[in-house]
């Protein structure tokens, strides 16, 4: 039953999930807040690499900056409506994530009202070419672009929180955001960089589903959901937790779909984050959340 | 001869010479008063069998005239009856039948909301798992009653059992879990019901909902103008039963357990209070009522479709308490009525109308601190602070009373008291001069000029604390200031560590450091 096909079914969902939960988690730890206008970041990314599609009809590159663009510009509006105005005020928690809330419901249908229900589909970035790696298991090109390109940025990403000034300043806030200011790092700059870089994240990984989906204005709620659930299940603010459930639940939803079939997934992978969530309730890697109070 | 003239008017105002500059005043709060004659002044209407007032009133003494009234504390109670005996006789008021199934839709709702701000509000758990228990006991009830032939009232019950169950499902994670990691658990618990429903054959995947059910209608009412009149005070009697049960869990033992619980878990679990458990049975409580609502609203709509756990729908709900304000049955109830008016009203807006609701939304929760029915609060919070910051720009230190701080003070007589004291000072400063302190140097003690006498008395009567007097370490060789503390049992502090070999000395000392105080102030 687990066969090659799984696995590399697996290996994808695996890391555009982790692009997905990574975002979150980010914002989560350094901000303090949950970003639930990620779904509609990433359906706006997905017309913006519709729209970059439309003008540059041959460029891969386009459609991938298109996307990656409108990610990092929507990011940067929601941390300017949600972020700025609230972080400072009392119940700063609750506030931002019924805010963000409402730029998703306002977003999702000025995006209906704009472009139409009717879906959009995206170029096929990277070829049709398909690689036979044992006789039974095929790999399209779609599929082994979406996991080095999202393996190569999430690397990057995080090579970048590690080395430059600006990743140092967001791993402070991560570990104590008081600390942070008072030593004079600059809060609301920082948040802006958090917000533009997790857009981008979500920009990218809106790219690399519409190979296999389309894009629409309800298109981020399933990416949402799954990004919500196993950023909860590795641990909100926990890059490495987040990884491992990413794979997790990537594994799940393939064995799943391959042995019970696909209105399952949900149902099993609800059954294992309920799981991990009953012995770690704060998630996989999920340790540093006590000393963040 | 000249002619009388009224000595009064120089101190008219209309009159005076310099017109002092009015600057603007904070009012004090106007409360509509009620004569209080007889016994009157204390009689209060109770629920039956409680203590319990209908109306908070406070029966006093008007300080002015001394004449007896009464004060609606909490008005409440008034705007409760008005709005709903406005919402009893809606189909009166409105004509077409499109308008009372509005409001219909709007009486469910407020009822679901009015239980889900149990948990939001009185617990303050963040779920978002209410739709799902409604919409899991309509599709189970709807699903019983189209196989099995279940009647409507049975469909309730059915319901009730299947809230219970889910019930149980959603507390189990909330004990454990922390409110963001329960509010993302229960929004992919929504989210899993619905890709559920809409895969399921048994549940209607090809018809796109499950309908069919029985209905309390009669047969004989059917598609007539009486089937929504009963359908709008059906829906009502719910949402009368649900503010009944809002105020019974709210207003009683556990809802205070949970308002304590959810201000402060530590202090909370401090003084004794077992919060998991009330929380269990919060959810327990709301779970059944939202499930009987859920068996309601199959058998209003004879079936339910999947778009009961779209993301849209569940954000419009939370649009509704957001909007109205969390924490208060007035603001479930209100900010159902502005978000299901413009739901329906708008409808050839398309989706721009939902874009609409999101910016309300969001302004609600970027500008106030609590929805609707917090304005009110916040604003007067805003005056007090800009009244405050005012009056500490304008006062200074042992001057006249400001009026903003006059309204404050309930003792009138110290605020003429300080008037008359700043007077006396300020005619008290044109006295000292330089002559008048050498001639107190010169002789401490005895017969002094009349301003010197003047100035001597008025310190004299100053309030003890911090009053400067003269200690003796060592009689006739050295002598110390000190400040007399004021208060029993406090010792006088050194003011500062200078000795004076003579008692003459320390009083002039004494009378120097007054005088710079009173040219200070």
């Amino acid at each position: 039953m687990i066969d090659g096909y799984v696995i590399v079914a697996a290996i994808t969902l695996a890391s555009i999930y982790g692009l997905l939960a990574i975002g979150i988690s980010i914002v989560w730890s350094s901000l303090g807040m949950l970003n639930m206008a990620f779904g509609f970041t990433f359906a706006a990314a997905g017309y913006g690499a519709w729209f970059a599609a439309q003008q540059f009809p041959d460029s891969a590159a386009a459609v991938l900056a298109g996307g990656i663009l409108t990610g990092a510009l929507v990011g940067a509006a929601v941390c300017a409506v949600a972020f700025l105005p609230l972080h400072d005020k009392p119940n700063f928690t609750v506030r931002s994530l019924v805010a963000t809330l409402a730029i998703s419901l306002l977003g999702t249908q000025a995006l209906l009202a704009t472009f139409g229900p009717r879906v959009k589909p995206l170029p096929k970035i990277f070829g049709l070419k398909a690689f036979e790696i044992t006789e039974d298991v095929v790999v399209t090109a779609d599929k082994l672009g979406a996991v080095v390109s999202s393996v190569v940025l999430l690397l990057l990403v995080l090579a970048w929180m590690k080395t430059s000034r600006r990743g140092l300043e967001i791993r402070a806030m991560m570990q104590n955001p008081e600390g942070a200011a008072l030593v004079g790092i600059g809060v609301r700059s920082t948040a802006f960089a958090v917000m533009a870089v997790t857009g981008a994240l979500a920009g990218l990984a809106a790219v690399l589903l519409s190979q296999t989906y389309f894009v629409s204005p309800y298109a981020g709620l399933l990416p949402l959901i799954k990004g919500l659930i196993v950023a909860l299940a590795g641990g909100l603010g926990s890059v490495a937790g987040a990884l491992i459930a990413a794979c997790l639940l990537g594994f799940t939803e393939a064995a799943t779909s391959a042995v019970l079939g696909g209105q399952y997934v949900l149902i099993t992978q609800f059954a294992l984050i309920i799981a991990i969530l009953l012995v770690r309730p704060r998630g996989i890697g999920g340790l540093l959340d006590e000393t963040r109070e | 001869m000249t002619r009388w003239k009224n000595p009064q008017l120089e101190h008219d105002p209309a009159h005076a010479k310099v017109q002092p500059r009015l600057s603007l005043v904070g009012r004090r709060r106007w409360w509509p008063k009620l004569r209080g004659d007889g016994d009157e002044l204390w009689r209060r209407v109770r629920y039956p069998f409680t203590r319990r007032t209908v109306l908070r009133v406070r029966g006093e003494y008007n300080p002015k005239t001394l004449a007896r009234e009464r004060t609606i504390v909490d008005k409440r109670p008034i705007w409760w009856l008005i709005g709903l005996t406005l919402l009893a006789i809606v189909p009166a008021l409105v004509g077409n039948t499109s308008l009372l199934s509005a409001t219909t839709i709007f009486a469910i709702y407020a009822a679901i909301n009015l239980v889900w701000m149990l948990i939001i509000g009185t617990a303050g758990i963040f779920s978002l798992a209410t739709l799902a228990v409604v919409g899991a006991a309509a599709y189970g009830a709807a699903y019983f009653s189209i196989q099995f032939g279940l009647p409507w009232w049975g469909m309730i019950g059915v319901g009730s059992a299947i809230g219970l169950v889910f019930g149980v499902i959603v507390a189990l994670p909330a004990i454990r879990l922390e409110g963001f990691y329960y509010a993302l658990l229960t929004l992919g618990l929504v989210e899993l019901c619905r890709v559920y429903v809409v895969q399921s054959k048994v549940f209607g995947s090809a018809t796109g909902g499950l309908y069919g059910a029985d209905t309390y209608v009669p047969e004989s009412l059917q598609d007539t103008d009486g089937a929504v009149m009963l359908g709008y005070y059906a829906a009502f009697a719910m949402l009368l039963l649900a503010l009944a049960l809002y105020r019974l869990v709210n207003g009683q033992r556990l809802g205070r357990l949970l308002r304590t619980a959810r201000e402060d878990e530590a202090f909370a679990e401090a003084v004794g209070i077992g919060y998991n458990r009330a929380r269990v049975q919060v959810f327990l409580i709301s779970s059944v009522a939202l499930g009987a609502i859920g068996g309601f609203y199959a058998s209003h709509f004879k079936g339910v479709s999947p778009s009961i756990f779209s993301m849209d729908q569940l954000l419009l709900m939370l649009a509704m308490i957001v909007i109205g304000g969390i924490g208060t049955a007035e603001g479930a109830v209100v900010g159902t009525l502005i978000v299901v008016l413009l739901d329906k009203m708008l409808i050839e807006w398309g989706p721009m109308r939902l874009v609409l609701i999101g910016l309300l939304m969001l302004g609600t929760v970027l500008f106030t601190r609590s929805g609707l029915f917090g304005i009110k609060a916040q604003f007067r919070a805003w005056r007090e602070r800009k009244k405050s910051e005012r009056r500490a720009a304008r006062t200074e230190k042992g001057g006249e009373v400001v009026p903003e701080e006059a309204t404050d003070i309930q003792d009138k007589q110290a605020i003429y008291y300080r008037r008359q004291d700043k007077a006396i000072r300020d005619y008290l400063k044109s006295l000292v001069t330089d002559e008048l302190i050498e001639e107190h140097r010169r002789k401490p003690l005895g017969q002094h000029s009349e301003a010197l006498e003047r100035v001597l008395n008025y310190f004299r009567r100053g309030p003890v604390p911090d009053k400067y007097a003269v200690m003796a370490i060592k009689p006739f060789e050295a002598y110390r200031v000190v400040a007399l503390a004021g208060r029993r049992g406090v010792p006088p502090r050194l003011v500062d560590d200078r000795v004076y070999p003579t008692l003459d000395e320390a009083y002039h000392a004494v009378f120097l450091r007054r005088v710079n105080d009173l040219l200070e102030s």
